[in-house]
């Protein structure tokens, strides 16, 4: 059990870009009245940036 | 020998000192012991006039904050929240709930063994939760700093060292980096290393108030309240983690480089903010010196000993 917390944890940056930073990039965009480009889903474009930048974050260690 | 011999300057100079000397030996203070032991002996009784007091307002406070920033949640999905002030009172409550858990942190509203224990437990156990920092580990990591102030590898805040303001600031963010050893990060490698039990148990519940802190956020997030969530609790999170690690730890101790001594290791500062908004960290020094001094008699306190500090060598001139 704790291994596998502590997996979770080790990839919590990944698990904040689509858990959070994506539903918070789309709900900006609505707020703003900003449409997505090409055509996607203001949630797709949310996923799209959250999943790279925690991904990136999680193997450069930094979020910026 | 000739009387001109014995009357000969040669002899009579090696009875005499090399030099001009004290009569005692003097520490790098330059004080003799006798002085220093009758400064110390002054020192505990003006410090003593100020341990205690009235402590249930950092209970009332504690309790009182942690219930309205809870009360943001539900209010904020129904939708009948002022969002920016409940940002601005969320970033208070998270500065604010550092101070009163500091004062549990040092059984300062409840020692050990009297009535009121269970009292400081609950007011430490509830102030850190909106910064997701659990009570157990804030106060193994707190009591280490103050065993160890300004040690390079014993203190677990020497990270926050920086050499100016700004890169102080810049640091408070950084060291929250997934890939960085400062903050938290620090605070949980250090806990593993002591692999004692409170060490253990702080350990379990740093990573249980990081999941449920997650799994608030992405539920919020999911289900349509991702701003509210942001603003109530991530964002002021980062906020008062900042301001908290500027104010409690560089600037009452920087520059740390080889200053561990009692009465070098914090200094006095004048803070542009003033004292409330430097959470009184000015005299950050009392309470090294006596952490059972709570925090807002430190200020009394410090003009009561200036006296003595000023004769033990402390830079007393910023206030």
């Amino acid at each position: 059990m704790a291994t596998v917390l502590k997996q979770v944890l080790a990839w919590m940056p990944f698990f904040f870009g689509i858990g959070f930073i994506a539903p918070l990039i789309a709900q900006l965009m609505v707020l703003w009245d900003i449409p997505a480009p090409f055509g996607i889903s203001r949630i797709a474009f949310g996923l799209i940036i959250g999943g790279t930048w925690g991904l990136v974050a999680n193997i450069r260690g930094r979020w910026l | 020998m000739s009387e001109q011999d014995l009357l000969a300057p040669a002899a009579v100079t090696t009875l005499a000192p090399a030099e001009d000397r004290a009569a005692l030996p003097l520490g790098k203070d330059g004080l003799d012991r006798y002085t220093r032991r009758d400064l110390r002996k002054e020192e505990i009784a003006i410090a003593r006039q100020f341990h205690g007091g009235r402590m249930w307002p950092y209970a009332v406070a504690a309790f009182s904050c942690f219930a309205v920033w809870l009360s943001f949640f539900p209010l904020a999905i129904m939708g009948v929240l002022n969002l920016p002030l409940a940002f601005v009172l969320s970033c208070i409550f998270c500065v604010g709930g550092y101070v009163t858990s500091h004062e549990a942190m040092h059984s300062n509203i409840g020692r050990p063994g009297t009535k009121y224990r269970w009292l400081n437990e609950a007011v430490g156990a509830v102030s850190t939760i909106p910064i997701v920092f659990p009570f157990s580990m804030a106060r193994l990591m707190h009591l280490e700093h103050h065993y160890h102030t300004n040690h390079p590898e014993k203190d677990p805040d020497y990270t926050d060292e920086a050499p100016n303001m700004w890169l102080a600031w810049y640091k408070t963010w950084y060291n929250r980096q997934p890939g960085v050893d400062g903050s938290i990060h620090h605070y949980k490698r250090i806990l593993a290393e002591m692999g004692t039990p409170e060490a253990r148990r702080a350990l379990v519940e740093t990573m249980i108030l990081q999941l449920i802190f997650m799994g608030t956020l992405f539920t919020m997030a999911w289900t349509g309240y991702a701003i509210e969530a942001a603003l109530i609790w991530w964002l002021p999170r980062h906020i008062g983690l900042s301001y908290i690690r500027f104010f409690l730890s560089w600037a009452p101790h920087h520059p740390r480089e080889g200053k561990m001594g009692r009465y070098e290791n914090t200094y006095v500062f004048k803070s542009r903010v003033g004292h409330v908004l430097s959470m009184g960290m000015q005299y950050h020094l009392v309470h090294h010196l006596y952490p059972g001094i709570p925090n807002h008699r430190t200020k009394e306190a410090y003009y009561a000993l200036k006296p003595i500090l000023k004769a033990r060598g402390v830079d007393v001139s910023p206030l």
